[in-house]
Formats: structure tokens, C-alpha cells, sequence
């Protein structure tokens, strides 16, 4: 599949991917925007509220996914990946590798009966954070743009053993298709790419043994803390000790978990002391009766309004700071943690029970971003997030390859819709410059 | 047969409709009773549509908007609310006040959109029908609707709304932060003042009456129908009609 | 006063049945049927898949056959299948606005499963409602205006100019406005530059090389803009340059007038001299003029308390910076650092920090209840971490202060009318959303004219801004949806002039002009309908949304007109 005009190509649909494509596609620019995942939205649109102004992420996202799904100038490729790179900057050839979704999209009309007939439960939605099953036709989300259903090729019995297909008997637009492939489509022309991978967690290739996450059931980590109070998500909104179902009295969020630590990343999340205040927040709003500590070691906060969001938490939302330094999570007969710290202000080994405890976890580099810095030649750093120059922010080392948000650097939503822009003007300046 | 109320539902687009159709597509179920009117946002509705809707005998209406900093007009929501509470002022002198409802539903509220949806529904159930809807419709009832419908489509009201937030947020035109309690203070008069010259008006549309005949029918104190009889009439809005003995009539201009 | 009430309305209704979602539940034969017997319907249709290619070619076909001048769609929901529609019936010559949409799937069908019978009820009234107000709908066009392809910058430091040269790169005639006789802003006062110790200079120079050698990017220094009239795409701008007044028409604005610094008069015995700034410390150190061993320096001076609640972010990596630059000068040095929580998010400041620590600087918490008193040579600090109070002995006390907003701001903004928020800085129209726009379209902000930032994200949203400022003029016209906001020739004798619209626009699209009329400025204006549901004599109407098409769904419902 050839394309004629002088583009830029995208890597990531999540929130810095789609404000580099939505600006670019304003100014006139085609886009080829790439993403790995069934549907566009990256981690955004698996929190609830976001800080410092507590406003529905997925309210404030929506719009931007629809527009960025019917925007003229704006090519979507979902579970498309980048498979070779050719060429430089001004004209680059890129071959994307697109997996079968083996549902018609131009078909579908998202009305969900090949769910509810597929026989294959039990399969575990990522955009829960794996709390939550689906079957093995599904959409991540409700509202999930591309509004198309997938078949999971791992789960489906029909695609793996011939046998099924109740979903196509099902399926009154007849979108079903167990025909497709998956293709390597060759996108020509490209003017320059912008790498917006976004970020993994630690939790995906760590087991975090010393806090109990995957042993103690009422150890979560923050994202799956998100999807619990999330009024869309495994509880909608209503929390509860996940050993025995009782409603917590007392929450203890661990900051700097596998992060500013020799052990394991030596850097700062930079985001974490705001999301917890705000799950913090989100919890206290469900619940009035909660408590709510945050170990930490410093509170990072210098964004707008953050300063203030910190203090209301403090104030109006029972939230106790605590500095200190964690050693490890036990539990009681109950399945209670017990959380062992070191208390900064008096310098005691102190214990505290709580019936839920939340590791804010490190943000890493995104799964895959090796391959991907391999296949566009770029460098990363020795975190290997993508490597810039402090002063050229959104340059990698190859001319023409931009990059933005969390692929580069852990940041913020506002930061990272900023910088996305920011890539967006240097490769119109590419683009329309010369 | 039970009664099932009419309920009209305002929905901005942003918000509460797209959080009506997450329930639908998350089909989440609730009771049939609402039609839905889409506004783009939960600050165009004129106060006036509200007591319409009543008027046609509709039994409920409510309106939904997007959380408070959250609208997509930036303020849109605190417009609506501003309104809402003035509709709520004039319905109190009828005992209507519950009919009608604000609430914030954020698209991504399906399950809660059905649940006050459903509350609502059944808090109007609980009140029965509306007493202007059906065969014998409380006439009086429907003068002083009417009477409230005028006053909210007034100048004087519509101002007094429209720079509310303003003046005792901000700034009037002197610079002065006007406290809320002094500006609910000028606000409640004004709205009973208005509402009983569009009284008065709606029973001079008629029939001539004297001052004493509008005190009984409006059940008020003669020196207050006196009292906006004269602002009315320094407005160009009645006049004098003729005497009888020594009782002036007046009409409607 | 509408044309169409001598027109002949004509009115197709195609009701859809979404394979099963919807005539699985209710009859959309029926429904079909109904709709027939409604005013001013001429044909009506029902479909499998109304949004299918076939569905779609049925409407086109029910247009041609029965010269439909209004079409209802009856199916899922507006807010995915409504464009679609639209341009369907665009293509068969009907205009866009002339549709409508009756949701009777995912607000009907789809959450009243139990209730069949209910169910179809609903739907009928909901089209009766749709029937009434595609009668009243009128064709709108888009509101188009001419965009001018220039920019102004007004600020030429580091996030102006990267602005200004990302524009100019991209081709616009971008005009940067800088008030001193140099640009560079506060990067001509700094030495070095964390978190790479870069020569603040080399910086420098690079972009006025950079901005010297484009021939789209005029530069004004020694000047300020003096007026700002018109809107988006098309202002009229006047300098003052040099004395002399230059007249510009200007299609975007942005704002990138960076903020002050805070001298920090009464806090901690400042003086200037032995107790001194940040800034006035980089100053020395960049003249070689340190010569102190016993250096304390205090974070949070002027900030994160009762008086300024907000972190400014920067202060504690310049405190590391040049922490570092003086034990590297000396390394004999002592170098304490009094400090509340250390702002060194991310992966590049932490590592600053790890370095500042392993260069032997000592980090100190203090806690807001108990601030350190400087004394003449010492300062007593409250250690909380040994729980102890300390003396350290000092010849050079540097504070740490905030970056706060330009006095004059207010001016600024009330010229250009766009927001101050918190503390003076400027206010975006959304924190996430639109972190670089203003409210009002064609004009942005960026830097720390919005909030204080390091030199990096200064740059990044240098950058962003020119993208946001360059979405707008990359096309010869700016268009906008025709549903407005507007005061037809004919409402004119109703407007009092009370101006409670101009007010209530959230957009500032409304105005008076020279006549003392009231003008909404349609390029503006977003539709939201404020204005219309507020007017005081009901003299402005709010297109596609007006008070005779709602009532119209009012009446429709609620059985009579009242």
C-alpha cells in the first residue's frame, strides 16, 4: 500500500500521540498514526479522574479520540506495529506491521453480540489491569475508539482449534472475518516520525517480592488501585479489601516504589506524588470514613495548582504525609499488611496496618522500545528511555525522529500533551520548511 | 393503573447525554419515562423552557449537566445552576419546586446517570401527577405557571440572573464584591415582586378589575397589589379603564 | 420571522433497525408507520442498517425521490453516526443542518430491555419530538474568515524565541516583539544551565544566530505593543518601537513574556550582600567573585507558604547547580542545602542530585513550622530528621526565592483580554486539555508568563505553542460550525445594550463596537448558547438550538402549545 504526500508517522496513540496528530492534522499535514494496542488512548484513559483538577480523564479524552478517528488527515492504524525503517530524514519508507483484528471494521457497528455469545470467559482485560475478564471477542472499554470489536487470537477456540464461530452465526452485520491476516503495509513519503511510545510499569517485568504485590491480595499496585475506584472499572468505585470484601477503613499509599533506589531505577517517577494524593482524594470522596497515609520520601509538586491540590488533600481529605522510608509489607492472620517503615521526623522503625496498601510504582521505558530505538536507529539513554538533548527536547539522535511525553522522560498529562504539540511544530517545520 | 410520570430530561452533549448513552451501551437498565431534549450545553436552558414543560402538564423536568469544572463551555454549568436556583424560588410559592431537578452526570457516569434517572422518576411518582396534566386541570395553578414563565422571560429578572455570578464573584460596575446574602436579598424581593405584577398582569389580560377584587383573587395584602400596580403602571404596562363609585378599574395596555 | 414558513417542508424519517438492537425490541415497521402521520412528513422508511452503505443509499434515494428538504434518522446515538449523516444527505444536495437525529437505540432500546411495550412509546414520542424540530430547522453555512499568516510574539526570551523561530521555520511572517534592546530575556543574566552545566551564553547565541538567519522572522527590540484590536486571524497590532509606531496585521498572538524574580526583602535578613539570591549568587559566580568557604543555602524562601502556596519548581536545581559549581571551584568548600522537599522529578534532575550529594554537598530538612533563624554568621536550623537544632557557621547565605509573575501583566492582558489566574500568571483555557491556548481562539501562551518552568519544558512549549498558533494560519480562512450565536438585523430595536452577554461569553466572542452595537464575533463563537438563554429582552438567537425549535420539542411531548 503506497501513500503520495509527505507525511509524518506517529508511534503511540495515547495522549502525546494523539496531540501531535490532531495539531498536525489541524495544520493540514497527513498523519499515519501507529498503535500496538486494539484501540487508541494509551494509559489516559484508564484513570479515573486526573490531577490537579480531579476532571473525568476519559470525559476530557473522548472527544480527541473521536476526533482523531474522523479526522481527514488522520490515518489510524490499531495493533500495528513498526517493523522496518528505510530512508532519512524528508522521506523515510516505514513498514508497519498490522495484526489481524479479524472483525470487519468498516463493518462493525459496535453493538457487542459476538460478546455476549463467545464461550471463551476468563480471559484478562489489560485495561483493567488484569482485575477484570472478558471473553475472547471483546473491546477493551466501552467507548474505545476504534469503536470495533477483536477477536483475541490467543483465546479464540475457532482461531486456534477450528471449532466455535458462534460469534459469526451471531453477528447481524456479518463483520466477523477469521479470514484475516496479519500484513506488513509500506507507508512511503514519510517527512519524519515522532516516536510517542508513552511508558510501561515496573510491575510488568519486576515481581516486586519485598512489598507482597502478588502474594498479599490487598497489596495493588497504582494502576489497579486506579481501576478499582474508577466508577467504570472492576468495583465501580466501590472499594473494598480484595482478601474479604470489606469495606477499608485505612489505605497506606508507598511511595518511590522500585524508583529513586539503588536497587532498582535510580530516578524519580516524577509523577506519583500527584496521582496518589488524587487516588487519595477519589477514595475519601466514595468514603468518608477512610484514612489515608502516603509514605514518602519528597512530595514532588511544582506544576500549576499542584501545591494547593497537596494541601486540600491534607486539609478537606483526611490524608496524612508521612516521611519515611519503606522496608517491607507482611501480613496478619487476616491477610491485613503490615507495613515496616522507618519514620524520618523521629528516626523509629515503626509499624503500621492498613487494609489496603498501594505501590506507586516506577514508570519504565515502554515494552519493546529497544526493538523499536533498533529499528529507527535512535538512541536511548542509559534508562533507555528515548535519549534527548535537555535544550533540543523533543530531538532524538536522528535527524528527523522526534519524540515527546513519557517515551523520552516520566512526566505529567499536561507536560506531555505540551511537548507532543512541541514535536508537532518541529516536524511541521520539516514538513512544510523543507 | 399506576401512574407513570412524564418526565422531559435537558441533556448537554458533552455530558450527561454521552453518560445516558455509556448506560445504554452498557445496558444498564432503568425505567422508560424520560424523553430527552440535547442542548450542547446545560447553560442553554432558558428558565422559561422549564416552566413550559410544566405547563403542558409534563410532571418532571430535569436538568443534567457536567460536573462542576468540568464543562465543556468552560462555565456553562454554574450558568445553568444559577437559573435552576431561581426556578426553584419561584416554584416554592406553589409547592412545585420538587418537580424539578439539577444534577451533574460526567460521560463516563453510565451507572450513575441510571440512578438518578431512576430516583427521580420515582420521587415524582411519589408526588402523583402533575395537577396540570389530565382532564381537570388546576386552572390556578396554571395562572400563576404562566405568571412565573413571564417573570423569568422579564428583563429585570433575566439581568438579575445573568450577572449573578459577576457581581458576587468578581466584580460590578463599580468594582464592588457584592456579598451573596445582600445579593439574595435584592434577588428574593425582586422575584416576588415580579411574580405578582405578572400576576396581577395575567388577571388584568381578561377581565378590568380594582385593586381590592385582585387582593382577594391573588389572595395578598391590598397594599402590595397597590404598590406594583403602580410600578406596572409607570411601566406603560396598565392603565386606568374607568371608576365605579369611587373604585378605580384598571386594564391591561 | 424565518423564509421557511412560506417554504414547503418536506420531511423523510428513516428509522432504523440495527439488525436486532432496535427491532429486536420495539416495531420499527410501526415506528415507520407512525412517523407518516406526523406534520410535514412526506416518506418514511425503515432500515436493517441505516449507517450501512445500502442504508445510506436509501436515504439519498428517499431525497431524490421525494424532493426531501429535512431528514430524521431514528437509530443509535448522534454522537457517533451524526457526521455521517450529515454529509450523506450533503451529498444529495440537502444542507448538513437540515438533519436530524433520534436516538432511540442507545437511549432506548438498549436500557429499557424489560419494557417493550414502553420502549416502542418512547421512541414514538421521541420522533414526534425530532418531526417538530426538523420542521423548524434552517440551512446554516459555516462561518468562514479570512486567516492572515502572520504571527507576533511578544517576549524574546528563551520560550519567545524558540516560538518565534519554530513559526518562522515553518514559514509565517512572524513578528517577535522584545521590550530591552536585546532578546534573550533572563537567559543574558544566567551562567550555566542545568541539568548539563550548558554555557547559558552558548544557548544564547545559538538561537539569535539561528533567529538572525531567517529571513520570515522580524525582530522589534526595544519595543512593546502598544494596542491589539480584532480577533482571530485577522488583529490589528501596534508597536511602538524605538518611539517610532509600526501597524501590523497579525493572524495568532502568543504570549511568552516570561516572569520576574522575587527579591526577597525581609525574609531572612536579605541583604544583598552576604545574604543574597540565586540569582545575584550566579552573577558573582560567573565573575569569579565567590570567594566564601562556608556556604548555606535556604530553599523556599518566598514560597510554599501561607502568603505564595506554590512550588516554583526551578530553585532547587539551580541551588544544586550552583552548589556544584562552587565545590568545583573549591572543592574545600561547605556547601549545606536548608530544604523542605527537593524538587528533582525525573530521570536527568535526579541524577543532578545524586551528583550534588556525591560531591559531599549536605542536604538538611527543615520543616515549615520550624523555619531557620539567620543570625550574623550562623544560622540555627531545626534538623528533623536527627530531631536536634544545630548552628552551622556561614559566610555567604543564599535564598532561594520563586519565580513570580510581571507586574505587568495585568496591563497586558487587559489589552489583549484574555485571563490572569492564580498569582498573576496567565490562565489557559485547560490545564490538560489546552495547555497552551487562551479561551479566546488565536491566542497562546507559554513559558513562564503561564506558570515557572525550567529552560526545557520553555523550550517544549515554545515549540507547542507555535504548533497550537500554526494550526490556525496554515490555511488561508478559519472556519467554524455554523450553529452560533447571533443578533439578526431584525433583533437589533429588541437589545437594550445592557451587556449582560458580553459578560457571560465564556469565549469573549461578544462585544460592542464603535456604534455601541452588539457584536458576536462569529469566528469566536462556539455555540454553547449562554448568551441566548440569558439576553434580557430575548433578542439574540442561538442558531440550530433556537428557543422555537426546543419549545417545539416541548410542545410535541407534552401534547399542546402553552
Amino acid at each position: 500500500m503506497e501513500l503520495n504526500s509527505r507525511s509524518v508517522l506517529i508511534i503511540g496513540a495515547g495522549i502525546a500521540g494523539i496531540q501531535a496528530a490532531l495539531d498536525l492534522g489541524d495544520m493540514g499535514i497527513k498523519v499515519h498514526l501507529i498503535e500496538k494496542n486494539p484501540v487508541i488512548g494509551g494509559k489516559m484513559a484508564q484513570l479515573d479522574k486526573t490531577f490537579p483538577t480531579l476532571d473525568c480523564s476519559i470525559c476530557i479524552l473522548a472527544p480527541k479520540l473521536s476526533e482523531c478517528y474522523r479526522h481527514p488527515n488522520i490515518t489510524l492504524y490499531t495493533l500495528s506495529e513498526v517493523n522496518n525503517v528505510e530512508g532519512t530524514i524528508g522521506n523515510f519508507t516505514v513498514d508497519i506491521l498490522k495484526h489481524a483484528r479479524y472483525v470487519k471494521e468498516d463493518v462493525c457497528t459496535n453493538c457487542g453480540d459476538c460478546a455476549s455469545v463467545c464461550p471463551v470467559r476468563g480471559v484478562p482485560n489489560y485495561f483493567d489491569a488484569n482485575l477484570k475478564t472478558m471473553a475472547a471477542a471483546y473491546i477493551p472499554f466501552p467507548s474505545a475508539v476504534p469503536p470495533v470489536y477483536i477477536i483475541d487470537k490467543n483465546s479464540c477456540v475457532y482461531l486456534n482449534y477450528g471449532i466455535c464461530g458462534l460469534c459469526a452465526k451471531a453477528c447481524g452485520a456479518e463483520a466477523i472475518d477469521f479470514s484475516q491476516k496479519d500484513e506488513i503495509l509500506e507507508i512511503n513519503n514519510v517527512g519524519c516520525i515522532i516516536v510517542a511510545s508513552g511508558y510501561g510499569l515496573l510491575e510488568d517485568v519486576s515481581p516486586l517480592t519485598n512489598y507482597g504485590y502478588g502474594k498479599y491480595k490487598n497489596v495493588v499496585t497504582a494502576l489497579e488501585f486506579e481501576r478499582l475506584i474508577c466508577a467504570s472499572g472492576p468495583l465501580e468505585g466501590h472499594l473494598k479489601r480484595l482478601s474479604d470484601g470489606k469495606d477499608p477503613k485505612k489505605l497506606a499509599f508507598l511511595q518511590c516504589i522500585g524508583s529513586r533506589s539503588d536497587r532498582d531505577k535510580k530516578y524519580c517517577s516524577s509523577i506519583c506524588c500527584m496521582y496518589t494524593t488524587k487516588a487519595a482524594m477519589i477514595s475519601y470522596e466514595h468514603n468518608n470514613d477512610l484514612e489515608s497515609y502516603v509514605f514518602y520520601i519528597d512530595m514532588r509538586a511544582g506544576g500549576k495548582g499542584f501545591q494547593t491540590f497537596l494541601r486540600r488533600g491534607s486539609d478537606e481529605y483526611n490524608i496524612k504525609y508521612i516521611k519515611s522510608k519503606i522496608s517491607h509489607i507482611d501480613v496478619d492472620e487476616d491477610d491485613t499488611p503490615i507495613i515496616t517503615y522507618e519514620d524520618y521526623d523521629t528516626s523509629e522503625i515503626k509499624q503500621m496496618k492498613v487494609d489496603l496498601a498501594v505501590l506507586a510504582t516506577c514508570i519504565i521505558p515502554s515494552q519493546g522500545i529497544e526493538k523499536l530505538a533498533d529499528i529507527l536507529g535512535i538512541e536511548l539513554n542509559n534508562y533507555n528511555f528515548v535519549k534527548t538533548n535537555p535544550f533540543l527536547p523533543v530531538e532524538t539522535s536522528v535527524e528527523g525522529i522526534f519524540t515527546c511525553g513519557c517515551a523520552r522522560e516520566p512526566m505529567d498529562i499536561p507536560r506531555s500533551v505540551a511537548e507532543a504539540s512541541g514535536a508537532a511544530a518541529r516536524a511541521a517545520e520539516v514538513i512544510k520548511g523543507g | 393503573m399506576t401512574f407513570e410520570p412524564k418526565i422531559l430530561g435537558f441533556l448537554c452533549n458533552w455530558c450527561s447525554y454521552a453518560g445516558a448513552d455509556l448506560a445504554g451501551v452498557s445496558r444498564i437498565q432503568y425505567p422508560p419515562n424520560m424523553r430527552v431534549i440535547r442542548v450542547m450545553c446545560s447553560g442553554r436552558v432558558d428558565p422559561v423552557f422549564i416552566f413550559k414543560a410544566l405547563l403542558t402538564g409534563i410532571d418532571g423536568v430535569f436538568v443534567l449537566g457536567c460536573h462542576p469544572g468540568d464543562c465543556h463551555y468552560l462555565e456553562g454549568n454554574y450558568e445553568a445552576e444559577k437559573k435552576f436556583m431561581m426556578v426553584q424560588k419561584f416554584l416554592n410559592n406553589v409547592d412545585f419546586d420538587k418537580r424539578v431537578r439539577l444534577d451533574w452526570v460526567s460521560a463516563s457516569e453510565g451507572k450513575r446517570f441510571a440512578e438518578v434517572v431512576t430516583e427521580f422518576i420515582e420521587s415524582i411518582r411519589e408526588q402523583g401527577p402533575s395537577p396540570l396534566s389530565g382532564e381537570n386541570m388546576d386552572q390556578e395553578l396554571f395562572n400563576n405557571l404562566k405568571a412565573m414563565e413571564n417573570s423569568v422571560s422579564s428583563d429585570r429578572i433575566r439581568a438579575l440572573v445573568g450577572r449573578q455570578r459577576k457581581i458576587t464573584e468578581v466584580e460590578n460596575e463599580y468594582g464592588e464584591k457584592v456579598p451573596i446574602d445582600e445579593f439574595n436579598d435584592i434577588f428574593d424581593k425582586a422575584i416576588h415582586d415580579e411574580f405578582v405584577r405578572q400576576r396581577i398582569l395575567l388577571s388584568l389580560s381578561s377581565k378590568v378589575l380594582s385593586v381590592k377584587d385582585l387582593a382577594a383573587e391573588l389572595k395578598l395584602d391590598p397594599s402590595e397589589i397597590l404598590e406594583n400596580m403602580l410600578m406596572l403602571k409607570s411601566r406603560g404596562e396598565i392603565d386606568y379603564q374607568s371608576i365605579d363609585g369611587n373604585t378605580p378599574l384598571y386594564m391591561r395596555i | 420571522m424565518s423564509e421557511k414558513e412560506s417554504e414547503d417542508v418536506r420531511i423523510g424519517v428513516f428509522v432504523c433497525s440495527c439488525g436486532t438492537n432496535i427491532g429486536g425490541l420495539i416495531d420499527v415497521k410501526a415506528l415507520a408507520e407512525y412517523a407518516k402521520t406526523l406534520p410535514n412528513v412526506v416518506f418514511t422508511e425503515d432500515n436493517l442498517y441505516t449507517c450501512s452503505e445500502t442504508g445510506l443509499t436509501q436515504i439519498k434515494n428517499g431525497i431524490k425521490n421525494h424532493n426531501l428538504n429535512r431528514v430524521i434518522v431514528a437509530s443509535c446515538t448522534p454522537r457517533t453516526h451524526e457526521p455521517l449523516f450529515r454529509d450523506c444527505v450533503e451529498e444529495e444536495g440537502v444542507n448538513q443542518y437540515l438533519f436530524d437525529f433520534v436516538n432511540i437505540r442507545d437511549q432506548d432500546t438498549w436500557c429499557h430491555q424489560k419494557y417493550p411495550k414502553e420502549a416502542f412509546d418512547k421512541a414514538k414520542d421521541l420522533i414526534r419530538m425530532g418531526v417538530a424540530r426538523a420542521a423548524r430547522l434552517e440551512a446554516l453555512e459555516n462561518i468562514i474568515v479570512d486567516a492572515t499568516p502572520t504571527a507576533l510574539v511578544i517576549g524574546g526570551g528563551v520560550s519567545g524565541m524558540t516560538a518565534a523561530l519554530s513559526l518562522a521555520n515553518q514559514g509565517f511572517e512572524t513578528h517577535l516583539v522584545e521590550r530591552e534592546n536585546e532578546l534573550g530575556g533572563r537567559l543574558k543574566t544566567l551562567y550555566k544551565l542545568f541539568p548539563i552545566d550548558l554555557d547559558a551564553q552558548t544557548l544564547l547565541d545559538n538561537l539569535k544566530k539561528n533567529i538572525k538567519g531567517n529571513k520570515n522572522l522580524k525582530v522589534h527590540t526595544s519595543a512593546q505593543v502598544k494596542n491589539i484590536e480584532g480577533f482571530i486571524g485577522n488583529y490589528e497590532v501596534v508597536l511602538e518601537e524605538n518611539g517610532i509606531n509600526i501597524d501590523l496585521t497579525i493572524g495568532v498572538i502568543v504570549v511568552a513574556v516570561g516572569a520576574s524574580l522575587l527579591t526577597p526583602t525581609g525574609y531572612f535578613g536579605y541583604d544583598g550582600k552576604i545574604r543574597i539570591t540565586q540569582h545575584e549568587l550566579e552573577s558573582k559566580l560567573q565573575n569569579n567573585e565567590v570567594k566564601a568557604k562556608d556556604i548555606v543555602m535556604i530553599q523556599c524562601v518566598g514560597s510554599r507558604n501561607d502568603e505564595r502556596t506554590y512550588c516554583s519548581s526551578v530553585c532547587c536545581m539551580t541551588a544544586l547547580k550552583n552548589a556544584l559549581i562552587i565545590k568545583e571551584n573549591n572543592p574545600e568548600s561547605n556547601v549545606t542545602i536548608l530544604f523542605r522537599d527537593l524538587y528533582t522529578p525525573g530521570t536527568y534532575y535526579e541524577d543532578y542530585y545524586r551528583r550534588a550529594r556525591e560531591t559531599g554537598v549536605i542536604f538538611i530538612e527543615y520543616s515549615p513550622e520550624k523555619i531557620p533563624i539567620v543570625k550574623e554568621h550562623q544560622i540555627k536550623v531545626h534538623n528533623e530528621y536527627l530531631g536536634e537544632e544545630i548552628l552551622i557557621p556561614y559566610d555567604l547565605c543564599v535564598l532561594s526565592t520563586p519565580l513570580v509573575s510581571n507586574n505587568d501583566n495585568k496591563a497586558l492582558a487587559q489589552m489583549i483580554k484574555v485571563p490572569l489566574g492564580e498569582y498573576g500568571f496567565f490562565l489557559e483555557a485547560h490545564v490538560k486539555l489546552r495547555p497552551m491556548d487562551f479561551a479566546t481562539d488565536g491566542i497562546f501562551v507559554c513559558g513562564s508568563a503561564k506558570w515557572p518552568v525550567d529552560i526545557t519544558e520553555s523550550i517544549s512549549q515554545g515549540y507547542a505553542a507555535a504548533a497550537r498558533a500554526s494550526r490556525i494560519i496554515s490555511h488561508d480562512t478559519i472556519e467554524v460550525e455554523g450553529a452560533t450565536s447571533f443578533l439578526p438585523d431584525y433583533n437589533k430595536n429588541l437589545c437594550t445594550g445592557c451587556e449582560v452577554c458580553i459578560k457571560i461569553c465564556p469565549y469573549n466572542a461578544i462585544s460592542k463596537n464603535e456604534d455601541d452595537e452588539i457584536e458576536i464575533t462569529q469566528v469566536l463563537c462556539k455555540g454553547c448558547g449562554l448568551c441566548g438563554a440569558t439576553c434580557t429582552n430575548h433578542a439574540i438567537i442561538i442558531r440550530h438550538y433556537t428557543d422555537q425549535q426546543i419549545l417545539s420539542e416541548i410542545y410535541a411531548y407534552g401534547g399542546k402549545e402553552v
